[in-house]
């Protein structure tokens, strides 16, 4: 079973994230 | 260690079918999280419709206080708790998306200032938590813990090291309960004297970050201040974690020396993997932001990202406090982390403002 730390999870994450709002992918994130 | 005591930092997590396992804790962080939302706006609305002056209570009181409230009531059934123990993934995508709020040179400034009080802070609390576990009669190991547990960054920390320590499991469940015991009284505790000092919020957001032992407790700390003042907690914080490495290594020799255990062969493969990875991904996306890489609305999207991504790890920081258990866990280390956690609150309180002048935080 392949295993990744919950750091590099959070970058891995947060860096998809990051290109789908500067794709404009994402709608607009309300808060 | 003893069940009700969740490790919040597995450290690995298994990308396989166990996913969907995840889903009902996340869906209770969330709804946990949103509610405290809307009672913040709640309040707010009431108070404005019906002219009154209602205190302005955040929704990261709430959020932690519902997830309290649920957590020493009914309890956590076990179908949520795997999700519920995905809070420090919220917490560490929220601070990685917290580097769009800094430029690259804030970051190396107050980064800069931090790592001054933070090796001020790590050299005090090493020393006095180490007399304070001696003087009261704490094992050496327990004592280990308490102090990489109060000088950095509390949970994640005792747990890095608990390894190279070789601690029992009683131990290191000692020291993070006394860590997040003490971290529940400083939500309490640290907002209340910001308030009362009329601290500016970069001076109180470096304080929560500097002193508070775990991240998930100072980032709120922080929030709970102001959202200003959350982000500089955020950035002091990441800044001691930073340090996490070379304190865990420190004491890693020392003990493989006592235990006659192995040596650490790779010291800088043994500094890497304790490195907290985040780190890299906070100034990257700081990096970004410096760069124009980002327009104006799309700044505004990830900074409300990291928002919704701490608002679930609010709501497990209420989760996974579980008040008996921290009363079980005995009065001495508890009160050994307390003496030490106020000197060095206090001590860390009185740099800043000493400093605060003449860095013009």
């Amino acid at each position: 079973m392949r295993k990744i730390s919950v750091d590099w999870l959070a970058v891995i994450g947060a860096i998809a994230l990051t290109f789908l709002v500067w794709a404009g992918a994402l709608p607009d994130i309300p808060w | 260690m003893h069940p009700a005591i969740s490790e919040p930092s597995k450290r690995t997590v298994a990308i396989s079918g166990s996913f969907f396992r995840l889903i009902p804790g996340i869906l209770l962080l969330t709804v946990i999280g949103y509610a405290g939302k809307v009672t913040e706006q709640s309040i707010t609305t009431y108070g404005k419709a019906h002219h009154i002056a209602l205190p302005n209570i955040e929704y990261v009181l709430w959020a932690i206080l519902f997830g309290l409230i649920v957590s020493n009531t009914i309890g956590i059934p076990a179908m949520f708790r795997a999700g519920v123990d995905t809070y420090e993934f919220w917490l560490k995508i929220g601070i990685v998306f917290q580097g769009v709020r800094f430029m690259v040179g804030d970051v190396l400034r107050l980064g800069g200032t931090s790592l001054v009080f933070v090796a001020i802070e790590l050299a005090v609390s090493i020393a006095l938590m180490t007399w304070l576990g001696r003087r009261f009669g704490l094992s050496e190991k327990l004592t280990s813990l308490l102090a990489i547990g109060s000088s950095i960054c509390g949970v994640s920390a005792i747990i890095a090291s608990r390894g190279a320590i070789d601690a029992d499991d009683e131990e290191v469940s000692y020291a993070i309960g006394a860590i997040l015991a003490l971290g529940a009284f400083s939500l309490l505790a640290f907002p209340a004297i910001g308030h009362a000092l009329h601290m500016s919020d970069s001076t109180f957001g470096m304080w929560a970050g500097l002193a508070v032992d775990n991240t998930a407790e100072a980032t709120a700390a922080g929030a709970l201040y102001s959202d200003a003042a959350g982000k500089f907690a955020v950035l002091a914080k990441t800044t001691r974690n930073a340090t996490i490495g070379f304190v865990v290594l420190a004491y890693s020799l020392y003990w493989a020396k006592k235990n006659g255990g192995k040596e650490i062969a790779n010291k800088g493969a043994f500094l890497w993997q304790k490195f907290p990875k985040f780190v890299l991904g906070f100034i990257g996306i700081s990096l970004l932001a410096s760069l124009s890489v980002f327009n104006k609305a799309q700044m505004t999207d990830l900074a409300n990202l990291s928002r919704w991504a701490f608002l679930l790890t609010f709501a497990g920081v209420g989760l996974r406090t579980d008040l008996r258990e921290i009363r079980k866990q005995g009065l001495r280390p508890l009160f050994v982390g307390a003496v030490g956690e106020f000197a060095i609150a206090g001590l860390t309180l009185a740099m800043l403002l000493g400093a605060a002048p003449l860095l013009h935080f």
